[in-house]
């Protein structure tokens, strides 16, 4: 129903689904953007830091440890995946990038169905963030209110990394021209893997995250990953703020939507992609020539 | 099948002969193996589905996740005509859904591929996951939404004398085996028509592909059809075999487990989906029941396939090919790698004209007046005044970001220009399109090697030679090539011009340098042009190619038009009657190889100031 | 290189290869008319190849992964008990089919299971191969009646028998009943009628009401069923329907548009998993305990999963509940002999499925026959049987159970007298009211043969 509270509680909510979502698809797309690699296992990475995560906190019982735990193994992961496949597949037609991180995808879903079996497992809040919160015009579970905090840090985090120090520029030089960073001296290899892996972080992060709000599941990262594509086009492949703007236009489209129509919430998505890719494929904020 | 040659085997039918054989011996030998009529029937559901992404796909290079719509659509149309509606005929309802899914794939095609590679992947997927969701809820009254149609009846056929009725396992058989026939046999004729051959430039390169003459987009939208169809058909198939069709039809992994059949059975080879296909569906059950593995299947299969995209690019049949390859020895006679020294022919142009001039058009083939290009802030061409008459040969000559291969850009229209006008034969030219202007007679031969690599060199020529003789689109879908009029003739005597006949079956990726730069050269002269444009042929040449390369190109130029970019103004001064001089985006001067030498304007603008004139 | 094509050797190809192909159509019609008959009967289906040997095969599609997964390993495990109990004669078996000694007229039963994940072309295709191979005699599994309904028409083109597994939607012995299928369990319309009065009852008339609802047939069903009864008699108003995709995880939009319909009772139509997610999330949003939350198609492990404290309260329909052993021996047995082999109490799946065989293994019985046309007559007969929820008969105008619908209140953690204690069974409402007339939902059985 369209009411003004509700248009206010959904504005909220779309806030908060765009948060995580702008997260993820940062890492996206400064993969994409730097290597020219479309991360088709994007989803099941975020699926693995959530698993990774789930597992240290089950031992040792501390939420923090879990973020930790989730965040580095994927980090490790992400270079570990690089250095043995992606590497090799630069130079291949982008078709053939496509299919092998669509295949690595399909055998990380596998293996945590395999170790995990399929039952979806329950990660609980910190017990500071449980419970719910009276924010004047609804109620939001404190987690989720907390959750957009810590995206909103992890994107500065990244920003900072970005735009303030020698890495992240090398990076962004990176992502306008990777063969002139390379002429100039500079390791791109090492720019690429340090690229895949921070890429790779920032999904193992927000799968741990979001497991108190969903729980995990193998398949998890199938829905994420065709969220992130969306807000990786409507916001700019290869560019950071355009992630973070495209997830915040993402988040809102799906909670709008479901005032009005809840089963088309996801539809919507991909008609505003859609429309993107047809009117402007460089998205709101990318750069021309990208395609 | 083999999508890097365009020309035949020695033996045209052989392929189509042991399909027939084993497909009509699989029902007698592998009951032995304890296979199951329904996975031999599946395998053949998907071999046949996959034939139309192979196309798609294997030849054409456009990877689309989104097939899972088209197989949904043809195979809901089919169901719906049969279940509700009651209509009778199983066969002509196929038809009927094969007809509707081709008709949405064109529609489809049009949104999708306007864009292509990752954006056009993107795309696809989109569309798979909308189309799922239209089925599922929208459109559920006529769908049955996540229930599906159940109750889709088995075809029959009245022959008349006899009545067979296709029921289910082997009896429902001989009808899939020859659905699959026939798709295979008409598939393997569009491969190898030009339509085909056309199919797999624009795989190795789409942007020479267009500039040769091939309107690229017709014949991608034809690929994405084709496609279509066979997914249409296949889905119909799908619903017959199970007496239900169902709503997974259309899910995204229906596509995705498209993409890996085909790819772990060997892209590009018409029959790599049905050997994907058995090895997926045999695994799926040889690892769920016998090695009571559970759902575990699936991940020895995820791994089967990364193993092979990493290793085995042409999947399974490309290394059982590559094997026997190994096995047999190489049995060509190879050319010598160092090409002999050749010997420049007299020109034959009474043998291959260039474009007849319309009306008869005297006059100069080529008039641009005020040519301008800014980039931004940046102005790359300033007001250019520039004619060329019909037989001229002329240089363009000018420092580092003079701007010439910007003007060249413009003239084939590449690029729009931002001010000013191009009349090329008496015609305005401004804005056209490359693949128009090609068909006009402007051609271009690329300062980078713009050629298709995995091709011969003969297959190469044969590509530009198919767009000046069939125009810049043709449905020739069912021809064979060699029943194109005039193409081995063309072929041969570009080859000869160009001096590479004796390398005619050799790929690219196995051409010396020089040679490369003869076949672009070739390329564009295979399709007669009015004007030929020359973007730096000398590049990375060392002296004694370049002797020869020019002493080939004035035997080009004889009866030719031609427009020449060179550093090398040595052997530019030979070639060119004319030369005109561009710096910083505008002409400089224009005038015979002498004048310009002497003129100190173009001294100054070379070497920054000079004193001593020769 | 000349290259003349001939045109005559592909035509020939062509039509050798057509020719040939009808004619391997033959054998296998040959093969089938010169099968050995059987009482006179000619061969239908896996019969009687099927039931030659000393054994007799059922094929189980059953969801291990997916959404539903946790549903379906449980009804296999009543399955698999049932099996284990009918081969040897077991007390409790031949307390419901009495003819049954050992085994299935002395045949031993096998089950070969394989994995749908809730999805009809997997069930589909796993059953067609056990048909082929296994030559199984029985199909069943479904926890999802999109499966349920496309194993029905699997079922009659092959002329195989299938019971179903859980199947909540009217249409299974609705609009896509067949005459080769039979359904044990209750469903959308009698649930709807079961807990309407309840409901009334116990909250009063012209409340508004909210729906989550999964959006597939099942779910469209039971809300429109469940809402009618409620706005018809009692003058509740639904003030917001609340569609969600199949495996949703993120329940936030729609439990936003739920927190400000202004509902006052939230009735969660999700099943498995997604009523887990979707019930958590509800707590997590204030809307409940703030709106009374109702489970009309009660979910097993529900209430192990979302904890006593969400539970407690919530009234929900269901097919049975352990602690009716109290008032059935039938139910103290089948619980008893399941704990000790299993080590929890059964939840209504494993009930539902034990039942099933049990009703199958007395049909066949009384047939003296394995013959699917005369075991179906057997059902048909509306013959008496004695289950864990009392007497039942089947429907023969749409082979639907005729058996009561449980209704249960969630008790207060303190009240819970071990920790598997969740729910009060408040009232066994009698099944035959709460039907449909047989014709009402579109039934049309097909052919015997």
């Amino acid at each position: 129903m369209i009411t003004w509270a509700n248009f206010g509680s959904q504005l909220f909510n779309g806030l908060a689904l765009g948060a995580l979502l702008a997260l993820i698809a940062s890492g996206l797309t400064i993969i994409y953007g730097t290597l020219g690699v479309l991360n088709l296992a994007h989803g099941a990475m975020f699926m693995l830091g959530g698993y990774a995560g789930y597992l240290a906190w089950q031992s040792s019982g501390s939420f923090l440890l879990g973020v930790a735990a989730g965040t580095l193994a994927l980090g490790v992961l992400g270079i570990v995946m690089e250095r043995l496949v992606i590497r090799y597949f630069y130079a291949r037609p982008h078709e053939d990038q496509l299919l092998v991180t669509f295949g690595l995808a399909i055998v990380f879903v596998e293996l945590v169905r395999w170790y995990f079996s399929s039952d979806s497992k329950t990660v609980q809040a910190p017990a500071l963030l449980q419970g719910i919160t009276n924010m004047g015009f609804m109620f939001y579970p404190t987690y989720r209110l907390a959750v957009v905090g810590i995206c909103a840090v992890a994107l500065l985090v990244l920003f900072l990394v970005l735009y303030r120090t020698r890495l992240g520029m090398i990076v962004r030089a990176g992502i306008e021209d990777s063969v002139m960073v390379d002429s100039l001296g500079i390791n791109i290899d090492r720019v690429f893997m340090v690229v895949f892996g921070i890429g790779a972080m920032a999904a193992g992060f927000a799968g741990f995250i979001n497991a108190p709000i969903v729980s995990l599941a193998p398949e998890i990262g199938e829905q994420i990953l065709v969220q992130t594509f969306v807000v990786v086009v409507i916001g700019g492949v290869g560019s950071f703020p355009g992630a973070v703007l495209g997830g915040l236009i993402a988040g809102e489209i799906i909670s709008l939507t479901s005032m009005v129509n809840p089963g088309y919430a996801y539809v919507m998505l991909f008609a505003a992609m859609t429309l993107v890719l047809m009117i402007r494929p460089r998205g709101l904020l990318g750069a021309k020539g990208r395609e | 099948m083999n999508a890097d040659r365009i020309y035949t085997a020695r033996r045209p039918l052989l392929v189509e002969a042991l399909t027939a054989l084993a497909l009509i011996a699989v029902p007698f030998v592998l009951p032995f193996f304890d296979a199951a009529p329904n996975t031999v029937n599946r395998i053949l559901v998907w071999g046949l589905f996959g034939i139309g992404f192979d196309i798609l796909f294997g030849y054409t290079g456009l990877l689309s996740f989104g097939q899972s719509a088209l197989y949904g659509t043809g195979g809901f149309v089919a169901a719906y005509l049969l279940t509700r509606a009651g209509f009778p005929h199983v066969i002509t309802a196929l038809v009927i859904g094969m007809v509707a899914a081709a008709v949405v794939g064109y529609l489809v095609g049009l949104v999708a591929l306007r864009r292509t590679g990752i954006y056009f992947a993107m795309i696809t997927i989109a569309i798979a996951e909308v189309f799922f969701f239209v089925e599922f809820n929208p459109l559920s009254e006529w769908t049955g939404g996540e229930n599906g149609l159940p109750g889709v009846p088995t075809p029959s056929l009245d022959l008349g004398f006899a009545q067979l009725k296709f029921t289910t396992g082997w009896a429902l058989y001989p009808f899939l085996a020859a659905c699959y026939f026939i798709g295979i046999v008409i598939a393997l004729r569009v491969v190898r028509s030009p339509v085909g051959a056309v199919l797999r430039a624009i795989r190795e390169n789409p942007l020479r592909a267009a500039a040769v003459g091939h309107d690229i987009h017709g014949y991608k939208l034809t690929a994405f059809v084709i496609a279509a169809a066979y997914a249409g058909f296949a889905g119909g198939l799908l619903g017959v075999m199970q007496a239900f069709m169902p709503p997974d039809a259309f899910m995204f992994e229906t596509s995705g487990q498209l993409v890996m059949q085909t790819a772990i059975g060997g892209r590009g080879t018409l029959f790599g989906p049905l050997v994907g296909a058995s090895v997926w569906l045999f695994l799926q059950d040889f690892l769920q029941s016998t090695l009571n593995l559970g759902a575990t299947w699936k991940l020895v299969l995820g791994l089967v396939f990364v193993v092979l995209v990493c290793f085995l690019r042409q999947g399974i049949i490309g290394g059982l090919r590559d094997l026997y390859g190994l096995v047999r020895g190489k049995r060509r006679a190879e050319a010598p790698v160092v090409p002999t020294v050749p010997t420049p022919r007299a020109a034959s142009g009474t043998s291959m004209p260039a474009h007849e001039l319309p009306n008869g058009h005297t006059g100069p083939v080529l008039l641009a007046t005020n040519l301008t290009k800014h980039y931004g802030g940046l102005a790359a061409n300033e007001d250019i005044d520039f004619r060329v008459d019909a037989g001229e040969v002329r240089g363009i000559i000018g420092p580092n970001g003079a701007g010439k291969t910007t003007f060249f850009k413009m003239l084939t229209c590449e690029v729009p220009p931002t001010a000013g006008k191009i009349v090329f034969k008496g015609r305005d030219i401004t804005g056209k399109s490359v693949t128009d202007v090609c068909q006009l007679g402007l051609t271009k031969s690329y300062q980078v090697n713009q050629l298709f690599n995995r091709l011969t060199v003969r297959e190469n020529v044969a590509i530009a030679a198919l767009a000046a003789l069939r125009g810049k689109f043709r449905l020739d879908l069912l021809r064979g090539l060699s029943r194109v009029e005039g193409l081995e003739e063309r072929v041969e005597q570009t080859l000869a011009l160009v001096n590479l006949t004796q390398r005619r079956d050799t790929p690219v990726a196995e051409l010396a340098y020089g040679e490369k730069r003869r076949l672009e050269i070739g390329l564009a002269l295979a399709s007669s042009p009015s004007l030929l444009l020359l973007d730096e042929p000398l590049a990375g040449m060392s002296p004694r190619e370049r002797v020869e390369t020019v002493e080939l190109l004035k035997s080009i130029g004889k009866g030719r038009t031609m427009i020449v970019i060179d550093h090398d103004i040595d052997s530019l001064f030979e070639l060119a009657e004319r030369v005109t001089v561009l710096q910083e985006g505008r002409v400089l001067v224009e005038g015979t190889p002498d004048e310009i030498k002497r003129n100190a304007a173009v001294q100054e603008a070379y070497l920054g100031g000079v004193n001593g004139v020769h | 290189m000349d290259r003349k094509v001939s045109f005559l050797p592909r035509r020939r190809v062509l039509s050798a290869g057509l020719g040939l192909a009808g004619g391997l159509a033959l054998p296998a019609y040959v093969r089938q008319a010169l099968a050995a008959d059987d009482n006179g009967h000619p061969p239908i289906g896996t019969w009687p190849e099927g039931v030659k040997g000393k054994e007799v095969f059922i094929g189980v599609a059953v969801p291990r992964t997916g959404t539903y997964a946790e549903q379906g390993e449980d009804e296999l495990k009543g399955w698999q008990l049932a099996v284990e109990h009918i081969n040897s004669g077991n007390e409790l078996i031949r307390k419901i089919s009495p003819k049954t000694k050992k085994g299935v007229q002395g045949k031993e039963l096998k089950l070969v299971v394989a994995d749908s994940a809730a999805k009809p072309n997997d069930a589909v295709q796993a059953e067609q191969r056990f048909i082929t191979e296994n030559k199984v005699i029985l199909m069943t599994g479904s926890t999802s009646s999109a499966v349920a309904v496309a194993m029905n028409k699997l079922a009659q083109r092959e002329k195989v028998l299938y019971v179903t597994g859980i199947s909540g939607s009217n249409d299974t012995t609705g609009k896509d009943c067949v005459r080769y299928g039979f359904r044990q369990n209750f469903y959308g319309e009698t649930a709807a009628n079961a807990i309407g009065p309840v409901l009334l009852k116990a909250y009063g008339k012209g409340k508004k009401m909210a729906f989550m609802t999964p959006d597939y047939t099942y779910g469209h069903t039971v809300t429109k069923s469940t809402s009618e009864y409620l706005k018809e008699h009692g003058g509740w108003q639904m003030v917001t329907n609340q569609v969600s995709p199949l495996g949703a995880t993120d329940y936030s939009s729609y439990l936003t548009n739920i927190a400000n319909s202004g509902a006052e009772v939230l009735l969660n139509v999700n099943w498995g998993r997604d009523a887990v997610l979707s019930t958590q999330q509800a707590k997590q949003f204030g809307v409940i305990p703030k709106m009374k939350l109702v489970i009309p198609y009660q979910i097993p492990f529900l209430a192990k999963n979302i904890g006593a404290e969400l539970a407690e309260g919530v009234y929900a329909a269901t097919d049975f509940w352990w602690t009716l052993e109290d008032k059935y021996p039938l139910a103290k047995t089948f619980v008893d002999a399941f704990r000790k082999k299993y080590g929890y109490y059964p939840e209504w799946g494993a009930e539902n499925a034990y039942m099933s065989f049990a009703m199958w293994a007395d049909a066949v019985e009384n047939a003296g026959t394995f013959y699917p046309p005369d075991v179906i007559k057997s059902y048909e007969a509306g013959r008496k049987l004695q289950s864990m929820v009392g007497e039942v008969y089947f429907r023969k105008e749409d082979h639907q159970l005729v058996r009561p619908v449980v209704i249960v209140r969630g008790k207060a953690p303190k009240a819970m007298r071990n920790k598997e204690d969740f729910w009060e069974v408040t009232e066994i409402v009698p099944g035959a009211g709460l039907m449909q007339k047989p014709d009402a939902f579109g039934c049309k059985l097909g052919e015997y043969t």
